[in-house]
């Protein structure tokens, strides 16, 4: 029951903010919605059971800074890609390399996939199906093994603190 | 005074964005192959389509229109990577090259490792 709660308020707070008025009444409707959502779209989409109160307010802290480390990333790859795109003579080594990732959750792979795609010179094309190697196209990949190490120990960590 | 300094920035960012999505677009053009393009479109057009968001949010406030402009930012966060995941997957099973420049492709050898012929092959594709 308390986990159908937790989601209900975040789907309160999603529904306050995408209806453009943030107030009580506003946010209880929401939240009534998301509560019948959530009840009746169980079956569909797997409800984390082990998701509590108290584990989301023990990862929030940690997703804020895998938020904020997530913005740094996108500023920086942006600003490296669009460097590599002005330049006049476009010096890449593109290519595909498997990665091998610690992530055993659905939802670390989805947050370490999604980050890989959005940092820079890097893009996910797939994930192997046993889940345990991600296919990373690179615009750069004169060291391969330097682009996995990179992976390994800035982004993995941050994300495996946020959501394990 | 504060109203101005609100203009200013809300414009600064305003132009930033659109300098980041006009720089994308050009790296769709100059880049030589759809898995580089890819890069182009999902990192700095994510970037350009934040700021623009991040201007109306500074310029409205927390108004009807700056609550869905954060909201549009979030949604654009998540669902970017992984629209470009599904592309660059779907283009690479449906058998397009790499640029003839590309130095390694170990997704095609684990593929072929497999055997998994409908999916690395592309002349025996259905």
């Amino acid at each position: 029951m308390k986990q159908y709660i937790a989601y209900a308020l975040i789907l309160g707070l999603v529904w306050s903010f995408v209806s453009g008025d943030i107030s009580v009444l506003n946010f209880v409707i929401g939240s009534i919605l998301g509560l019948l959502i959530v009840r009746s779209l169980e079956k569909l989409y797997r409800p984390d059971k082990d998701m509590t109160f108290r584990s989301i307010t023990e990862h929030l802290p940690k997703l804020v800074v895998y938020f904020a480390v997530l913005l740094i990333e996108i500023t920086k790859a942006s600003v490296q890609m669009a460097r590599i795109i002005l330049s006049p003579r476009m010096d890449i080594r593109p290519g595909i390399v498997a990665v091998p990732i610690r992530a055993t959750k659905d939802a670390s792979i989805t947050a370490i996939a999604n980050t890989i795609s959005l940092t820079p010179g890097t893009l996910t094309v797939d994930v192997s199906d046993d889940l345990t190697k991600l296919y990373v196209h690179a615009i750069d990949v004169s060291e391969p093994e330097a682009l996995r190490h990179s992976i390994r120990d800035k982004l993995e960590k941050y994300v495996l603190e946020a959501f394990e | 005074m504060l109203s101005t300094v609100i203009e200013v920035a809300s414009n600064i960012f305003f132009l930033i964005g659109i300098l980041f999505v006009f720089v994308g677009m050009v790296g769709l053009l100059r880049l030589p192959d759809v898995y580089n393009r890819l890069h182009a479109t999902t990192k700095i057009a994510t970037l350009g389509a934040f700021g623009v968001m991040i201007a109306i949010t500074v310029k409205t406030g927390f108004s009807t229109m700056g609550l869905k402009a954060i909201m549009v930012g979030i949604f654009l966060i998540l669902t970017a990577p992984v629209a470009a995941h599904i592309i660059a997957r779907a283009a690479h099973r449906s058998g397009t090259k790499l640029w003839t420049g590309s130095v390694a492709d170990e997704y095609a050898e684990d593929c072929a490792a497999k055997k998994d012929e409908l999916n690395c092959d592309p002349d025996k594709k259905l």
